[in-house]
């Protein structure tokens, strides 16, 4: 079952500029859900969507297998958010900021310290919230988001303004709250390195358009995929020409030949070729693309 | 029950807020410069005319002090410093996220400016009889000489309180709108001083913001001022929920 899918989500700001285009989401429960993509890509405008907070042009949303239009109410109940900067009273404490929405979902009055020490804000008294540096208002934030302990987090860059001690604690947090209580994680950034350590799910965006989905299994398949080898030689010309006997192409960069999409079969093939053919080979090295550079590549195009 | 809720929720918004203040500030502001009055001039309501009633006679000078401006800036103030919170904290996206509706939203947060209003009002009428009594004890050393005519101070509270209606109204409407809070105070400023230069113009009911001024010193003899001031409220209302409920863009 998915917590959230959405078919076909199209959206324009004005009809020159398509800022979503045919979004197929397939956030599967109980996962951390990564969405990935540059500034600008179409992360915020797919995650207002999905809250309601842009009214929908095209497609449809589902959550928790229920059409979102016409279960909204039933829906935010099970839903904590937080998108983009922090959304806090500012003249509120960071208790009385939590009783406020307390009222709303009508959860037990003790909840309010339990997430206040959740995301370490306990001490902060009648400190009001616009005194707060921005790492605590995110804390705060994922705090409100938590109160009403939701089956789904949407959180839209939920780092944004933390220090590194920060961006781990609420790495773990979240690690946590998904493994214990079951809830599924929909975390957006624009580093793939930030969350790759997080998720177990990833949908990469660019430019309004879903370029991957998958688990990390999948991603990281794709990485060994695109694994490229340098072989340097005593007779560059001859090698390539084995190489390409094998199927396989390849390029002379720097009197060193490099050869994209090889797997490790193929690598022991070429070895054996070279060796017959009384090649000396001074250097077999195998260049692994990182995540991050697949990502860079998948969004660069 | 729900509306309960996200009445309580609102109100907790306005805890130390500008507005909160206003109401308090506001509300006690005339009724301490009467104060002041009395004492200085060594005086208390006992000595107004004594052919018609004193509480009448003050209430009757301390409202038409107040309707003429102080009373319509105040809710300008009011009633957009409430509902512009959401825009001033980013915290519309919060608000519309929560398992609400959207109408419920609409009319909590219109209550909350009517709850603030009717604060005001109590605090004014509080300072109206400390103003009368205090003096009274001290030089008089005995409560003022005739009965508070409560039927008479329901009446003109009810009166003004209606009159303020269509401001809250096109405040409302305004804050809603626009981001930015400027918007609203400079219609609401522009909108209030030129009713006042045009009080005596006969169509000056056409003016949401004329209502409590043309209490005081509007023309008599137009369509009955409270029925067109909760008509007028009723439209703007309507308006408002209407584009209220079709923004596109929910924070």
């Amino acid at each position: 079952m998915y917590s959230i899918e959405t078919k076909n989500i199209t959206y324009n700001f004005s009809p020159n500029e398509t800022v979503l285009d045919n979004i197929n989401l397939q956030i599967p429960e109980g996962s951390i859900y990564g969405f990935l993509g540059p500034n600008g890509a179409g992360k915020t405008t797919t995650l207002r969507l999905i809250l309601g907070l842009l009214k929908k042009q095209k497609g449809s949303i589902s959550i928790f297998d229920k059409n979102f239009d016409k279960n909204r109410i039933e829906i935010l109940k099970n839903i904590g958010s937080l998108i983009e900067s922090p959304s806090i009273y500012a003249h509120l404490t960071a208790t009385e900021n939590l009783i406020l929405l307390r009222k709303i979902y009508q959860c037990p009055k003790e909840r309010v310290a339990e997430v206040l020490e959740i995301v370490g804000l306990s001490q902060t008294g009648k400190k009001k919230a616009g005194k707060f540096s921005l790492g605590m208002k995110q804390r705060l934030s994922i705090a409100i988001a938590l109160l009403h302990k939701p089956n789904l987090l949407i959180l839209d860059e939920p780092t944004n303004g933390l220090d590194p001690n920060g961006i781990l604690e609420v790495r773990e947090l979240l690690k946590k709250i998904n493994l214990e209580q079951k809830i599924t994680v929909v975390i957006s950034s624009h580093l793939l390195a930030e969350i790759e350590k997080l998720v177990t799910h990833v949908g990469i965006i660019n430019k309004g358009k879903l370029l991957f989905q998958g688990t990390l299994e999948d991603l990281h398949k794709m990485q060994n995929q695109s694994s490229s080898v340098c072989i340097e030689t005593n007779n560059p010309e001859k090698s390539m020409k084995l190489i390409s006997d094998l199927n396989l192409s390849s390029s002379l960069q720097n009197g060193q030949l490099m050869i994209p999409n090889i797997d490790k079969h193929q690598i022991a093939k070429l070895n054996k070729s070279l060796v017959e053919n009384n090649i000396e080979v001074y250097q077999l090295a195998l260049i692994k693309n990182d995540l991050e550079s697949i990502f860079m590549d998948m969004t660069k195009n | 029950m729900k509306f309960i809720y996200s009445l309580q929720s609102e109100w907790l918004k306005t805890k130390r807020s500008a507005a909160s203040w206003l109401s308090l500030i506001g509300g006690f502001f005339v009724p301490i410069i009467y104060l002041i009055t009395f004492l200085k001039e060594k005086t208390s309501i006992n000595s107004y005319y004594p052919f018609a009633n004193i509480w009448k006679q003050l209430l009757l000078s301390m409202w038409g002090n107040m309707a003429m401006f102080l009373l319509p800036m105040g809710v300008i103030l009011a009633s957009s410093l409430i509902t512009q919170m959401e825009f001033k904290n980013n915290t519309w996206k919060q608000l519309n996220t929560t398992p609400q509706s959207y109408t419920t939203i609409f009319l909590a947060k219109f209550s909350v400016i009517m709850l603030m209003m009717m604060k005001f009002f109590l605090f004014f009428n509080i300072g109206i009889f400390t103003s009368g009594i205090i003096p009274s004890l001290i030089f008089d050393h005995h409560l003022p000489m005739m009965p508070v005519p409560v039927l008479f101070f329901i009446k003109v509270n009810a009166k003004l309180f209606l009159s303020c209606l269509p401001i809250i109204a096109i405040q409302y409407l305004i804050s809603l709108k626009f981001k930015n809070f400027l918007v609203a105070i400079g219609v609401g400023l522009l909108g209030l001083i030129g009713s006042l230069i045009g009080l005596g113009w006969k169509y000056i009911y056409l003016s949401p913001y004329s209502y409590p001024a043309s209490l005081v010193a509007g023309p008599k003899d137009q369509i009955n001022p409270q029925i067109s001031a909760v008509v007028y409220t009723l439209v703007l209302m309507a308006i408002s929920y209407y584009l209220f409920i079709s923004k596109k863009e929910k924070g």
